[in-house]
């Protein structure tokens, strides 16, 4: 009397789907290959998107990414409730003394943001607000943190999803940026 | 033989006794062989026995700092506290799979005891399928996690255990975590041995629901201790972070919900059958994939204290396994358990399912939210966080939805229509969600249209609850409050309580998030900082030596600012553990029913001064106030088993239309 039902099978086809994506996830962590190369933004190579933000000091002024022109420049997006921001805090204090860095706060709170900075530093020449992640959406951000390697004519060159590690740092960055110069 | 080897020998035994419990049994039942189905429960008290003794035999080992034992070596430290000794059994991966495993056989042998009217067939496959899931996480254990391996050369002294592991309320939190992951395996259990022998009726329900009942509150418990450590210990002043060992918890309770709503129906009404028999295989599954999460290191967070992927394959495999043969056998065997629904939408049922497909959602969303990085991750290699924003756009409102039906499924009538009482109570707590809304709104300046919401909604449930109670209570002509509520089923008393217990977390989660003050501050000693009405003057900083730690203390008085009254002393600290080199934050709380006054001491010294953060939390204890009401529910259906005899007399309206 078993009657055949097609959508007594969705649960095992989607369960059969997350075993796939984790089985493949943890094959990547066995072999350790777990740091494959960067997605390819759609926006290398093109100019970085316009999309004005209210700085977070100032609300009333724009942050003006054209005022940064002819000097290579790095592009934050971060967030007080993000905690590889707070790991990744150093790298950029530490990256500040060679390159503008400019902070874009991704959906986050003002007051939270300036306890951020309090707490772990603020490496920024200037900081964005980006309150209900429209910025974030023009640029492609996956989450926070990402950064965004602009050139002197204002294109993207590189970016990087996650936290700046001091091997991404080294090993990329740094060249993406000896490259430019 | 060694103490440590006759706990090594107890587990291999209690494999074999758990191989026995699952093949026995099932040859049983296909031969209608009483003698054979009876194998099940004497194996599973046997394997429950011997697991107690392994269990005992490690814990014995840690109590005596015994470091041959590579576990006791790796994970403990003679200069220890004696309870963090015992609870350092089970703060490492080896130890605290072993009492996964001995909450599973305690579990199965309460069940062997207990339902001896239970019907046979359907006891012995479930004893059955407790065996194989014992089976699959004995091996699990023995094979690739054995706790009792000893060192050739014992070390002088341990490694010591994780600092901020050292803590009463995590020394509680696993175990109450597992008897509420582990107490799903039986519903689970309940639902495999409904697909193989086809009888899921009222009376199945009837005997799965307790089980369900005692893990959800076990559940509700252990998140709550685990939010509750997380607020004092961690040190950032938050009580949930939507971490992925949070949401692992999260997931599992939230389809345990659902299923302790779904199996009402199907016990008072015979319906939604197979989609509980669903629910009840995805909430233990989820509870494996919190295993699995938490173990396997696939996900990284601040619980990642016991991570190592090469156990990540065999979890895997135990997953593929005791999720993916079930779902098979659903595929299968499923569609039998359909039956032709008796109900308008617009009913009891109607909102109960509302309820489900709500809960399912979130679930979903939060799945989404713990394996979206995950995905990204092996697709880029970039470690991103989806973080509190998507949870607060998603989450949140989906659980809006459900709180406005926690009022409405109640007075709603079975199968068809609304109860008497529903026009007074929807109209009650509409009101009440309307002036709470105005009050708020006037009240608190650029207040966030959640923020309204919640407080809406806080409004109407608490009013919807009260009205209910009204109406079902009140005294009529002749029956009076005594005899009304003595014929109250205790279901409905329970139904009240849980749902209390979400006004109660609602209205500290709403609290803490609207009226919280922060304050960062770098202060050098003798200066005040005013917070929420308060004087704090931090009055020294000074080195003290704690029993395997070194601290370096502020002593921080606060005083009404208004009238200069002393409040409180508060000594937060920051320490470093000698033994395993690390540096925790020890927050310093002063918990009351009003709010909470909350210090951290960050780093300085007394020339550059001290960075210290500073909050008061208004109603924030209530956030766990209302995870302990909701688990109260559990002693309430105990009491109600018991009362269920002694209440013969007809029931008030709801119940006693749906046998009419």
């Amino acid at each position: 009397m078993s009657r055949f039902r097609p959508t007594f099978f969705i649960p095992i086809i989607a369960f059969l789907g997350l075993v796939i994506i984790g089985g493949l996830a943890l094959q990547g962590t066995l072999s350790g290959s777990r740091n494959p190369n960067q997605l390819p933004s759609v926006l290398i190579g093109k100019p970085a998107p316009d999309v004005p933000l209210p700085l977070l000091k100032n609300s009333r002024a724009e942050l003006a990414l054209d005022a940064y022109r002819g000097q290579p420049l790095l592009v934050n997006f971060f967030a007080s409730w993000c905690a590889p921001c707070r790991a990744e805090a150093p790298a950029l204090e530490h990256l500040s003394n060679q390159i503008s860095i400019i902070g874009i706060a991704y959906k986050d709170r003002p007051q939270d943001t300036l306890q951020f900075l309090e707490q772990y530093g603020n490496p920024f020449v200037a900081i964005g607000r980006d309150d209900d992640g429209r910025a974030g959406m023009a640029w492609g951000v996956y989450g926070v943190p990402e950064t965004y390697l602009i050139d002197p004519s204002g294109q993207i060159k590189w970016r990087h999803a996650g936290p700046l590690t001091r091997d991404v740092i080294t090993t990329q960055l740094l060249a993406k940026l000896a490259e430019m110069q | 033989m060694g103490l440590t080897e006759f706990g090594h020998f107890a587990l291999i035994s209690a494999f074999g006794l758990s191989l026995i419990q699952s093949v026995v049994p099932l040859i049983g039942t296909a031969r209608h062989n009483m003698q054979l189905m009876l194998v099940g429960p004497a194996a599973a008290i046997s394997a429950a026995v011997a697991c107690v003794i392994a269990f005992g035999a490690l814990v014995t080992s840690f109590i005596r700092s015994d470091f041959s034992v590579a576990l006791v070596a790796n994970h403990s430290h003679s200069a220890k506290p004696l309870i963090y000794k015992i609870s350092g059994t089970w703060g490492n991966h080896e130890g605290s799979l072993l009492l996964w495993i001995l909450i599973l056989v305690i579990y199965g042998a309460v069940l062997a005891i207990s339902g001896r009217t239970m019907p046979a067939l359907l006891k012995a496959r479930i004893l059955a399928v407790q065996g194989m899931i014992t089976s699959g996480f004995l091996a699990f254990s023995l094979f690739t996690s054995n706790p009792f391996i000893r060192l050739a050369n014992a070390p002088i002294d341990g490694k010591g255990l994780n600092p901020i592991l050292q803590d009463p309320g995590l020394a509680i939190h696993p175990p109450m975590l597992y008897l509420g992951y582990v107490g799903l395996s039986i519903a689970f259990a309940f639902a495999v041995a409904g697909l193989i022998g086809g009888d899921v009726d009222r009376l199945w329900a009837k005997w799965m629901r307790p089980w369900i009942m005692a893990a959800w509150c076990a559940l509700t418990l252990g998140i709550a201790l685990g939010s509750w450590w997380a607020y004092y210990e961690l040190g950032w002043g938050g009580w949930w972070f939507w971490d992925p060992v949070e949401n692992a918890s999260l997931m599992p309770w939230l389809a345990a919900t659902a299923l302790l709503h779904s199996a009402i129906v199907v016990e008072k009404r015979g319906q939604l059958k197979s989609w509980t028999v669903l629910l009840a295989i995805l909430a233990f599954s989820l509870s494996l994939v919190g295993t699995f999460i938490v173990r396997s290191g696939l996900l990284t967070s601040v619980h990642s204290f016991a991570s190592d992927p090469a156990r990540g394959v065999f979890i895997l495999g135990i997953l593929l396994v005791a999720v993916g043969i079930p779902l098979l056998l659903y595929a299968w065997r499923g569609p039998q358990l359909m039956s032709v629904a008796d109900f308008n939408l617009k009913s009891r049922e109607g909102a109960l399912i509302a309820n489900n497909l709500l809960l399912v959602v979130a679930t979903a969303i939060v799945l989404l939210g713990t394996f979206y990085p995950l995905g990204l991750e092996m697709i880029t290699g970039a470690r991103i966080t989806v973080g509190p924003p998507y949870f607060d756009a998603t989450f949140n409102p989906v659980m809006g939805i459900l709180v406005m039906i926690m009022v409405i499924g109640p007075v709603m009538a079975w199968r068809r229509g609304a109860t008497p009482r529903a026009k007074t109570t929807l109209l009650a707590a509409s009101v009440s969600a309307i002036i709470a809304g105005v009050i708020g709104v006037a009240l608190v300046q650029d207040i966030a249209i959640g923020a309204i919401g919640a407080v809406m909604l806080i409004a109407w449930l608490a009013m919807g609850i009260a009205t209910d109670i009204w109406t079902q209570l009140k005294p009529l002509q002749r029956a009076g409050l005594a005899s009304r509520w003595h014929r109250l089923p205790t279901e409905v008393l329970g139904m009240w309580i849980a749902h209390f217990g979400i006004v109660v977390f609602l209205l500290g989660a709403t609290g803490d998030g609207l009226f919280r003050s922060e304050q960062v501050v770098r202060a050098k000693p003798g200066e005040v900082v005013t917070i929420a009405g308060r004087d704090v003057t931090l009055v020294r900083v000074f080195e003290r030596q704690g029993p395997n730690f070194q601290a370096l203390t502020a002593e921080l008085e606060y005083k009404n600012a208004a009238s200069g009254k002393f409040i409180a002393r508060l000594m937060p600290e920051k320490r470093v553990y000698t033994a395993e080199r690390q540096t925790t934050t020890e927050a310093a709380i002063r918990p009351r029913l009003g709010g909470d006054d909350y210090a951290v001491l960050g780093d300085g010294d007394d020339r550059i001064g001290y960075s210290l953060r500073l909050y008061y939390k208004p109603l924030i204890s209530w956030i766990w106030g209302g995870g302990v009401l909701m688990a109260t529910r559990g002693f309430i259906a105990m009491i109600g088993r018991r009362r269920q005899y002694a209440v013969t007399a007809p029931l008030p309206d709801n119940v006693a239309r749906d046998t009419a």
